[in-house]
């Protein structure tokens, strides 16, 4: 759950959450009080739970208003049992659902039900946890049916299948979250239908919850649902709410707490997870929520009172609560079943007969649902509750039998949970406390629970309590990871040393932390295990429980489910106090859980659930006093939540997405937009603002081809790439070092958009280098970049690399086109210019082969034209000697040859002619042997070419510095060499 | 056109377009289709029709008002766009809405069985380059950068995928193609062309005379042209003759522009013109260059080629008419033996270089020892002199039989 949450808000978005809890709350607190006056006995904590859950989860009566708005036939329906059978839906479906109850039941566990309705609903959700969803509102739907209540039930089921689905499932976002399917669809519905049918559910299941609920809870649908719902409740904290609503109306039936609370749904699915996990223990879970959900029926009306009640012990207890509701009468039954699997077996039994009972009891709790309704939402929250309680029996039965399947799902649907808890903020912190106090009931051992409540016990304030409660759960959660959760004997353990308050202090923080915390040590007082103690560490648990949630949403949910059943009235007290700490908390945990699902939170939260029973033991055996002064308490809560909720509502988002921002490297400039539309179009993105203005202050540096945006910091910045392109000229270090700087200035300055003289005369630079060096490759870039840069009017060097260019082309690509277009664009300036003029003369002795003028002009050449021609000299070489040995007889002189073609032109500068002049003809007698050529001697003794013999043995012989890659610049010693610069 | 138009008068132009264009479509009368698909030929009716659009706002609810017109619609609707941008010279909105309009319609022209609208795809075809060009134009004039020449490009490609399969529509092929060779060499892109001539060339089953006239004319210019670039002069030859003969006798405009490139062709495979055909075809600027050829004056050929360098270079006919020096020197060695046959029947096949040097000199080209014995020996080597060049005594010692071998229409050897 904690994950879930923290996907859905980032850490600091929780007071959306809280925004949303807080509408929740208030109705939840309202019918709270309610739940509290009709459960008022052991019945109580149950029913705040339920309540505390609806409230958490959700408003009731935002909830109510949008069911009025969106359902007013659920309305009715939830106001009238019997109205709601006039939803055709529900009343058939209540006749049926029995029926289909037990199939659910026994067949489908989850999926039975998913395939009632809900498969239909859920085409995408059927997977698992849509069965369970499915389940929830089959399950729902027989519950109505069973119930008069029901009834509406069925409507609120039939409308969330219909109406309230549709718009779930029509929610894309909902969707996206897999697990959240129904949440989603919840969700949306949610709104509307959390409202109506939640809130009746949450007052029927409330009323008859307890007794069946109990049962169910624990087990099985509650579990199923549990498990659908949590992925959606991660992705979907609102959503959830509502999600757990639609859930509820299966959930709920199914699981006592999460049909009972609207809200609560969340948590109630958190609490059919929970319950699902230890659905052994909701039988016993059962029996006192019978008696509750009685109780709940009666005064639903007054409930309000209890609930307020269950809110202040939800506060307290929080963590805490969750053990006291438990020790009532579920925790007992929790354990033991959660210890003993018999318990399953049992379940449905129980179930069935607390279908029975809860049929019995819809009826009854119709007419709680109207009055509550009519008298306050609070109200029919709490009748909801009952109802969905009712149905949550025969859920849970059926449940049971599918509890372990669930359980399989169930850690799948945990982070779900965990979102689901957060959507509500309320609930979630209901959910979170309930998720803590399942957990801990049904997945720990007793003797952890004792552990755990002995360390709290030893706080001072809830600072420490909060942070012992992070020890612990990191300690229980090795001991999880271990396997040596079961076999440890927590009884012997040492306690760990407390932890520094200080630190805890931090985490607590938010106000609405605070806030908890301030009152949940008022119920801790009465809490019986840990009187004081346990009171400051519901407060300071419930963010432990909220951690909990994000390590471990499943054994949190299904300790919430198991709280919630157990000790609903309770649980939705601590779940009010945990709401706004676990907030903050599930904030993060979701932010968390995006990146990653939780696993290992199930152990803490276990521990933590115990805490949790051990205070809704305590709030059981709240006095009415205590009630009522809870009552107020969370009135008030609900008030301050509410303003909370409603903040959190707007941040978490937000929060996230900068969480989610922060998370990546700033150099990730383009991403981030990319991220936040979706999707965006390359040419919409604002190049200025994302160009790299460099810091670097180092002259030297190596090219890197980049594989990411930039970082300013290895950016050089203009005035030092002016230093730095200094330094390469005067630099004595070979080309390759040389072209590896130049390289990266190039970089440097693209990446930084510098587009001016500057970077002219880098690509002039770097082009007459590479021409040196007959680098073409470098070459081409340098004077395709300097051609734009040119035609932008940028001034340089125009005339020389026009005239390399003309030469490149002529001498290189051969391409008559080219050439043409390259020709006719000559301005008559540019003819006028000394070197575009030689490369035209050139051209014109290379198309007409005239070796001669070619080798004069290659003597005679300016700038680095030379260094083009220098490439074709040797063709140009050869197809003369071609020329001359066929056109030649019987004899040409080699002195000759090696005059006209150039091989004596790098003698001419020196001063010795003749040296340079054999010098030439050796090289020319050598090149000449090289290609074939007959070289014999005259009378006189000079070289001559035999040119007949030699016409038909001319070759072109292979390079001797060929290279595999063709790039004898790129040879491997060389490349060594330069290497280390 | 009216000064004043009504509304009523207004929506009945439109719709007496549309019920045209959809009547025409119906009874597959080409004719009509072609009259109201031609865009750029600035008829009245389409003139008063654009202005029926620019007052009628609500154009495009008339199309859909009525059955017979929607379905027309992915054609109708962008085309009276493209009419009404047309008239307000808005020809960049103008060539993007013809272009979707020639889309839609060419996607119908696919699903019809038979040929009968081949004729309106040519005008679509034409009319979306002209439109493109005339974009291009107007888009450069405002600095803008002209890229639906480009984008016309790769619509007829694959308006010629639609056409070049196998059945009737393939005669419409050809047509495409000259309309993509035209946009390719106006693009300065040609090397796109060498796609399309392989689907024409290598089609087996269609024999290239079935294609209309017209579009084989042209097809062999644009061709020939290219044959010219890769300086494959007996190809282009072959090509740009068969263009010339095939051509309609009466289109003066295109034989003079066939010619432009098979004189400098011919020329270079040694056969030369008559006067009377320079003239008849205003190609003047050949006259020259075949002068100095008949006489072997250096000069007046470099002359030729600078006073018509940018024409030259622009046609691209210039490389190819430079290369046309060796045979001045050719016919330039040929006077000098003629002379020394006459004074010296015994020698005359002895050419000094320095007579070829002082030749020179009275072209007033200075050229020295070297260079003069390098032109020589390219001269021997192109087989464009028969004999061969003692180095020592710097003498041309020609073949007694046949010494300047004509080249009659075939290339220079090298």
């Amino acid at each position: 759950m904690m994950n879930q949450r923290e996907k859905l808000f980032p850490p600091g978005t929780s007071p959306l959450e809280d925004r949303h809890v807080l509408e929740v709350r208030h109705d939840q607190s309202t019918s709270y009080p309610y739940s509290g006056t009709p459960s008022e006995g052991s019945s109580w904590p149950n029913y705040g739970v339920d309540n505390s859950h609806t409230q958490n989860g959700y408003p009731s009566n935002s909830t109510y208003g949008y069911e009025h708005h969106v359902l007013p036939s659920h309305k009715d329906s939830v106001n009238g049992a019997t109205e709601a059978s006039s939803l055709s839906l529900g009343s058939t479906s209540i006749g049926q659902d029995y029926n289909g109850y037990m199939t659910y039941q026994n067949s489908t566990d989850s999926s039975g039900y998913g395939n009632t309705g809900y498969t239909g609903y859920y085409s995408v959700y059927q997977q698992q946890p849509q069965n369970s969803y499915a389940q929830p509102v089959a399950s729902y739907q027989s519950t109505s049916a069973p119930y008069h209540p029901p009834a509406s039930y069925q409507n609120t089921g039939s409308c969330a299948s219909s109406s309230s689905y549709s718009n779930t499932y029509y929610n894309p976002p909902i969707y996206q979250s897999p697990a959240g399917y129904s949440s989603s669809n919840y969700s949306n519905q949610t709104s509307q239908w959390n409202g109506a049918t939640y809130s009746s559910y949450t007052q029927y299941p409330y009323s008859n919850y307890p007794p069946a609920s109990t049962s169910a809870y624990s087990s099985s649908n509650a579990s199923l649902s549990s498990a659908q719902y949590q992925p959606q409740y991660n992705q979907w904290a609102e959503h959830y709410a509502h999600a757990e609503v639609s859930c509820a109306p299966g959930t709920e039936k199914l699981s006592v707490t999460a049909s009972s609370q609207v809200e609560s749904v969340n948590s109630g699915i958190t609490h059919g997870t929970t319950t699902t996990v230890s659905s052994q223990p909701t039988p016993p879970i059962a029996a006192t929520w019978r008696p509750d959900t009685g109780s709940l029926e009666v005064p639903p009306p007054q409930p309000s009172g209890t609930v307020v009640v269950g809110y202040d012990a939800y506060w307290k207890h929080t963590a805490s609560g969750y053990h006291n509701h438990h020790t009532p009468s579920g925790q007992s039954n929790y354990l033991q079943s959660s210890d003993a699997k018999a318990a399953y077996s049992n379940y449905p039994e129980e179930q069935k007969s607390a279908y029975n009972q809860s049929n019995l009891q819809y009826p009854q709790v119709p007419q709680s649902h109207q009055m509550s309704e009519q008298i306050n939402t609070s109200a029919t929250i709490q009748s909801v509750s009952r109802v969905q309680i009712p149905t949550n029996p025969r859920i849970v039965s059926n449940l049971a039998l599918g509890l372990t399947k669930t359980e399989k799902a169930a850690p799948e649907a945990k982070p779900a949970y965990i979102s689901v808890s957060y959507p509500k903020t309320n609930e979630k912190t209901s959910v979170g406390d309930a998720t803590n106090s399942t957990l801990k009931p049904g997945v720990f051992p007793k003797s952890l629970r004792g552990y755990v409540e002995r360390a709290l016990a030893r706080c001072k304030g809830d600072a420490q309590i909060a942070a012992s409660q992070a020890v612990m759960k990191e300690i229980i959660t090795n001991a999880t990871t271990d396997g040596t959760l079961h076999t440890r004997d927590w009884d012997a353990e040492p306690l760990f040393p407390l932890p520094d308050v200080n630190n805890l202090s931090k985490e607590s923080q938010t106000p609405t932390s605070f806030l908890l915390f301030k009152k949940s040590p008022t119920r801790r007082t009465k809490s019986r295990w840990e009187p004081v103690a346990e009171e400051k560490s519901a407060g300071v648990s419930t963010p432990k429980n909220n951690n909990a949630i994000r390590y471990g949403g499943w054994k949190q949910v299904t300790a919430r489910d198991q709280k919630a059943l157990v000790d609903s009235s309770e649980e939705k007290e601590d779940m009010v106090q945990a709401p706004s700490i676990s907030n903050v908390e599930h904030k993060f945990a979701n932010i968390q859980k995006r990146f990653k699902k939780p696993r290992l939170s199930v152990n803490v939260t276990a521990t933590e659930n115990g805490d949790a029973s051990s205070d809704s033991d305590k709030d059981v055996n709240l006095t009415a006093e205590e009630r009522k002064k809870r009552e107020s308490r969370s009135k008030r809560f609900g008030k301050g939540r509410g303003n909370h909720a409603e903040k959190g509502h707007v941040k978490p988002k937000v929060a996230g997405l900068a969480n989610l921002y922060t998370r990546r490297a700033t150099a990730q400039v383009l991403s981030k937009p990319l991220d936040d539309s979706g999707s965006r179009a390359v040419e919409d993105i604002d190049w200025d603002s994302l160009t790299v203005r460099g810091t670097c202050q180092e002259i030297e540096k190596r090219y890197l081809r980049l594989t990411s945006a930039p970082d300013p910091a290895t950016v050089r910045p203009e005035e030092v790439l002016e230093k730095a392109l200094l330094m390469v000229q005067n630099s004595q270090k070979n080309y390759l070092y040389k072209c590896d700087q130049l390289k990266s200035i190039r970089q440097d300055l693209t990446v930084q958009r510098i587009r001016n003289h500057l970077t002219v005369k880098v690509y002039e630079i770097h082009a007459r280098l590479a021409l040196e060096v007959g680098d073409l490759a470098e070459y081409n870039q340098c004077q395709s970049q300097l051609k734009t840069l040119y035609t932008e009017g940028i001034e340089g060097c125009h005339m020389e690399f026009t005239a390399y260019g003309l030469l490149s082309v002529i001498l290189h690509s051969h391409n008559v086109r080219d050439l043409l277009s390259l020709m006719s664009r000559l301005s008559s300036d540019a003819k006028q210019n000394a070197a575009v003029r030689h490369a035209l003369a050139v051209r014109r002795a290379v198309t007409s082969e005239n070796y001669v003028m070619f080798f004069r002009l290659y003597k005679t050449a300016p700038n680095l034209n030379s260094c083009i021609m220098d490439q074709y000299a040797d063709k140009m070489r050869y197809r003369a000697v071609t020329c001359i040995c066929k056109s030649h007889r019987p004899t040409v002189p080699v002195s000759y040859i090696a005059q006209i073609l150039g091989f004596a032109h790098t003698m001419a500068a020196t001063d010795e002619n003749d040296e340079k002049e054999s010098d030439g003809l050796e090289e020319c007698a050598a090149w000449l042997k090289a290609h074939g050529a007959c070289l014999i001697s005259d009378n006189s003794g000079e070289a001559q070419l035999d040119s007949k013999a030699s016409a038909t043995t001319l070759y072109v012989p292979e390079p001797e510095d060929a290279v595999a890659h063709g790039d004898a610049s790129l040879a491997v010693d060389d490349f060594l060499t330069s290497a280390p610069s | 056109m009216a000064a004043y138009l009504s509304m009523g008068e207004a929506h009945r132009r439109i719709n007496d377009y549309l019920n045209r264009f959809a009547d025409s479509v119906m009874s597959q009368d080409v004719g009509s289709l072609k009259s109201l698909l031609t865009l750029t030929a600035d008829s009245p009716f389409l003139l008063a029709v654009a202005d029926s659009i620019s007052l009628v706002q609500d154009g495009n609810r008339l199309i859909k008002q009525s059955e017979k017109y929607s379905q027309l619609a992915e054609i109708l609707v962008p085309l009276l766009r493209a009419i009404q941008c047309y008239r307000v010279n808005n020809l960049a909105d103008a060539y993007h809405a013809f272009e979707k309009a020639a889309n839609a319609f060419v996607q119908e022209f696919r699903n019809w069985d038979s040929a009968w609208a081949l004729d309106a795809i040519y005008v679509v075809a034409y009319e979306i380059r002209v439109l493109a060009e005339r974009a291009d134009t107007k888009l450069s004039s405002e600095g803008k950068s002209p890229e639906k020449l480009k984008a016309a490009g790769s619509f007829l490609m694959k308006v010629f995928g639609v056409l070049a399969g196998k059945g009737p529509k393939r005669v419409g092929a050809l047509y495409v193609t000259c309309q993509l060779f035209k946009i390719y060499f106006k693009l300065g892109t040609v090397h796109l062309c060498r796609s399309v001539i392989r689907s024409i060339e290598t089609a087996r089953i269609f024999d290239f005379e079935e294609f209309p006239n017209r579009d084989k004319v042209t097809y062999m210019y644009y061709t020939g042209r290219l044959e010219v670039f890769n300086e494959n002069f007996p190809a282009a030859d072959h090509k740009l003759s068969y263009a010339l003969k095939h051509c309609n006798l009466r289109k003066e405009a295109n034989i003079r522009m066939i010619l432009k490139y098979l004189i400098p062709v011919k020329l270079s495979l040694g056969i030369l013109p008559r006067d009377w055909l320079l003239e008849k075809y205003n190609l003047v600027e050949y006259s020259k260059v075949i002068q100095a050829l008949q006489r072997g004056d250096l000069r007046l050929l470099r002359n030729a080629l600078e006073e018509n360098e940018d024409r030259f270079l622009r046609s691209g006919v210039y490389l190819v008419l430079e290369k046309l020096e060796l045979q001045v020197y050719q016919r330039l060695l040929k006077k000098i033996y003629a002379i020394q046959k006459l004074k010296e029947p015994g020698k005359a096949h002895q050419l000094k270089l320095e007579v070829i040097i002082k030749a020179l000199k009275w072209l007033e080209i200075d050229m020295d020892l070297d260079e003069v014995e390098c032109i020589v020996a390219i001269l021997i080597h192109r087989n464009l002199v028969k004999g061969y060049f003692a180095h020592k005594s710097k003498v041309v010692v020609l073949s007694k039989q046949d010494p300047f071998p004509k080249l009659t229409g075939k290339p220079m050897g090298s």
